[in-house]
């Protein structure tokens, strides 16, 4: 992590890395919310209370923000036609796949950012104070992108790492209840600021699942340096 | 640069596709001859720093490639031309080759375009430089892929498989675009096909089922032959003594090319032998000596 | 083409350690409702119907994204180029894909099912609840694995793979176990995937939200017998759309 962070080399080559990730990938939060946006204008069609709407709101930025990151990460590791290359390159190749994950999270946070600014000026935010709106996207962000890293490097397979996630995610949807009600799985529980509020327990819940996430970020970038460790898929 | 490998070896899980390799090397061009599956490919990708052995021991210019610094500086100054090598197919020649060669770290940018605009004239891409990969026909993405190689004027080479799938006229080009490459450098090329070494390689290493079975000059390898090459025009039954290396049928008959130690037909004559015919007489030696054994 | 892909697809050793990874999150996140917790006396139809519901929460999630990246991977990998040159349709080499991975990635499904069944019929010692594994199988999970499969299978070549993921997922929350009273959403509908009203009918009273009232109050009539026929044949029916336009669009790709 530490060379993607001082290795600010060339901006003709974080354009090269960018193109590589794809304005599919890169527009895939955007596009997400937009979805997310559209549900929410009919739930206000048909009548939804304002605090429904605002929760709407809030999950497109703590829920489905994290979840197309980590879906399209999945895809950044295991999609590249020339890894054999990269990897005879005397670039480590953690280093490439970092630059690429940088422009796939830093279009990601633009759009949270530009999202979350436009819900405060018109009046429909519902989180904390508007300096710590990103506590809502960027602990669960890295949790679930944590996460989708680990799986893609251990399990080499884009069905399995995806199927991971999105499991993950429904789980704690579904069983957000009791996963909010315990002590112990509260602080690892994904949606808080969307399901519960800002309430008790809230700003460790951010911390932990901060933490979590670069534990997780942190092993997977270790196992990927390992030498002959090729993120790729087993079968093809 | 130096190559020097000592009883290397790589597992697959039940698979050994290495089993004890032993091999060095010095500049010029080396052709590295085997069957598929024989494990070339293997052994090329450790010679990258793609693939590290299970056990043994890899020395490159004095380089230990179980070194992160070791790999690193071989990476450096290495050129490397996988199998199947992808390519971005949303980049054009010129792109993608300034990509690479941002990643080689050659930061210089009108040096490394000036550096491009050589390549491309040397693989004979300056037409189509401008063109995205996605169009490009199998040896003009294998050209890329050597143009790519040879950013950055690397001292070591290794190329894998490069004229497998292109057609004849694409293969001749290819051969003769690779036999004006080694000047100072080690180029290692690894085929199953005999005539890619004969035609580029003066020295050249046989593998097979993940052990090298010859090393030295090709010349060697083709004398193996002499003496046991036979050419016979028949029009009835091919042969049955030996192995035949080729077949040509014209209006007296078929030409057989026969590599045996005694003569296949009373009427065979024996004929100075190709590298093939030291090649298939090498292996049936091998295979004999293996059976024997 | 069906056989092969089959056999293509139920070699991954990715398919079985998604689903077994998500069966195990299904039987440790199964609440109190869930069928372990069912009394003594229940039938062999309800325990075994209610298995069926409880696996097609999450693992048809591995089947859409196994099928998500069928096309587009044949696409990227020239494969299809490939298949254009053999003398079939189309239509043909789409539903031969469509069903032979279906076939696979229902295979680990049925056979969660089965070991679910075996195990209660030992356990309740009632081998009726054996009898009725594959019954609910094909009447609560087969129908919505058909559905899901052919937009996840279609869908990507529109959207991208990656944006149909996310989507999917939002999706199977939304349109299968979110409320119908908290916002107008699928859940609940002839069109639910999960199999609500089969399971409904199967097990004699409301699986997840079945005929509760909400948004397109036309497709949620009250689940019994004959609705839970319809949702079966709606299922279907609405599958085979994506189908149809997915071999449309490959044989206008191909052209072009
Ligand atoms: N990544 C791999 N995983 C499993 N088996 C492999 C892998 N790479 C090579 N093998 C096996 O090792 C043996 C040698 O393969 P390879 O080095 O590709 O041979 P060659 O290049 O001479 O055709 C083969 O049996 C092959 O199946
Ligand atoms: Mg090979």
């Amino acid at each position: 992590m530490r060379a993607v962070l001082t290795d600010v080399s060339s901006p003709l080559l974080w354009r090269y890395e960018s193109r590589r990730v794809g304005v599919a990938a890169q527009a895939a939060p955007a596009a997400a919310l937009a979805v997310t946006l559209l549900l929410t204008a009919f739930t206000a069609n048909a009548g939804g209370s304002r605090a429904d709407i605002e929760r709407l709101l809030l999950t497109g930025l703590e829920a489905v923000v994290p979840l197309a990151v980590a879906v399209a990460t999945v895809t950044v590791i295991t999609r590249d036609r020339c890894r054999e290359l990269h990897l005879a390159l005397p670039v480590r190749y953690v280093t490439t796949l970092g630059r690429r994950l940088a422009t796939l999270v830093g279009a990601a946070a633009a759009t949270a950012v530009i999202y979350s600014a436009a819900l405060v000026a018109t009046g429909w935010w519902s989180g904390p104070a508007a300096p710590a709106s990103p506590l809502v996207w960027v602990p669960p962000l890295l949790a679930l992108g944590g996460l989708a890293m680990i799986l893609t490097v251990v399990g080499r397979s884009v069905v399995l790492a995806s199927s991971g996630v999105a499991a993950t995610w429904l789980a704690q949807q579904l069983y957000a209840a009791s996963l909010a009600s315990h002590a112990g799985s509260r602080p690892f529980f994904l949606f808080l600021t969307s399901r519960y509020g800002t309430g008790e327990g809230w700003l460790l819940n951010r911390f932990a699942l901060t933490v979590t996430g670069l534990c997780l970020l942190a092993v997977a970038v270790t196992a990927l340096s390992r030498p002959g460790a090729a993120p790729g898929e087993e079968e093809q | 640069m130096d190559i020097t490998i000592r009883n290397l070896r790589r597992r697959f899980g039940k698979v050994e596709a290495l089993r004890g390799v032993d091999l060095e090397l010095s500049g010029g061009m080396f052709g590295l001859l085997g069957a598929n599956g024989a494990g070339k490919t293997t052994l090329m990708r450790i010679i990258a720093g793609v693939l590290s052995p299970t056990s043994g021991q890899v020395l490159i210019g004095g380089h230990d490639m179980s070194t992160r610094q070791g790999r690193v500086a071989v990476q450096r100054r290495l050129g490397y031309l996988p199998q199947d090598l992808g390519l971005y197919p949303d980049l054009t020649a010129v792109e993608f080759l300034d990509y690479i060669g941002l990643l080689k770290g050659l930061d210089d940018r009108t040096a490394r375009r000036r550096q491009i605009a050589e390549l491309l004239e040397v693989v004979g891409l300056s037409d189509v430089a401008n063109r995205k990969l996605k169009g490009f026909s199998g040896g003009m993405r294998r050209r890329v892929g050597i143009a790519q190689a040879l950013l950055g004027d690397p001292a070591l080479l290794v190329v894998d498989e490069p004229t497998a799938g292109l057609d004849p006229q694409e293969r001749i080009r290819f051969r003769t675009l690779l036999a004006t490459l080694p000047g100072r450098r080690t180029v290692l090329l690894s085929t199953h096909v005999v005539e890619d070494v004969a035609q580029t390689c003066r020295e050249t290493a046989v593998m097979v089922d993940g052990r090298i079975v010859f090393t030295g000059a090709v010349s060697d390898l083709v004398r193996g032959a002499e003496g046991v090459t036979w050419e016979v025009v028949t029009s009835g039954p091919p042969p049955t003594v030996g192995e035949i290396v080729s077949a040509v049928s014209d209006a007296g008959g078929t030409r057989y090319r026969v590599v045996s130690v005694t003569p296949p037909d009373p009427a065979a004559i024996p004929v100075p032998p190709s590298l093939e015919d030291g090649y298939v007489a090498f292996m049936q030696g091998a295979a004999a000596g293996r059976s024997s054994a | 083409m069906i056989r092969y892909e089959f056999l293509m697809q139920i070699r991954k050793r990715s398919l079985w350690i998604s689903m077994g990874l998500l069966a195990v999150i299904t039987v440790l996140g199964q609440g109190d409702a869930g069928p372990r917790y069912l009394p003594d006396d229940a039938s062999a139809r309800v325990v075994a119907s209610s298995w069926a519901f409880l696996w097609s929460l999450l693992l048809p999630i591995v089947a859409g994204m196994v099928l998500a990246d069928r096309l587009v991977r044949d696409d990227r990998l020239g494969v299809s180029r490939l298949l254009e040159s053999l003398p079939t349709t189309a239509t043909t080499r789409v539903m031969g894909r469509f069903l032979g991975a279906l076939a696979a990635t229902a295979t680990p499904i049925f056979l969660a099912t089965v070991i679910a069944g075996g195990a209660e019929s030992i356990s309740r010692e009632d081998p009726a609840v054996l009898l009725w594994t594959p019954i609910a199988f094909g009447l609560v999970l087969l129908p919505g694995l058909v559905f899901v499969g052919a937009f996840a299978m279609v869908v990507p070549l529109l959207l991208t793979a990656p944006l149909f993921r996310v989507l999917f997922v939002g999706y199977w929350f939304w349109g299968n176990m979110l409320g119908p009273s908290y916002m107008p959403s699928l859940a609940g509908t002839l069109l639910t995937p999960v199999g609500d009203y089969t399971a409904s009918w199967l097990l004699g009273e409301r699986a997840l939200y079945a005929g509760a009232d909400g948004w397109l109050q036309l497709l949620r009539p009250e689940p019994n017998g004959v609705t839970a026929a319809l949702s079966v044949a709606l299922l279907l029916g609405v599958g085979l759309i994506p189908l149809l336009v997915g071999s449309r669009v490959l044989a206008r790709r191909a052209t072009a």
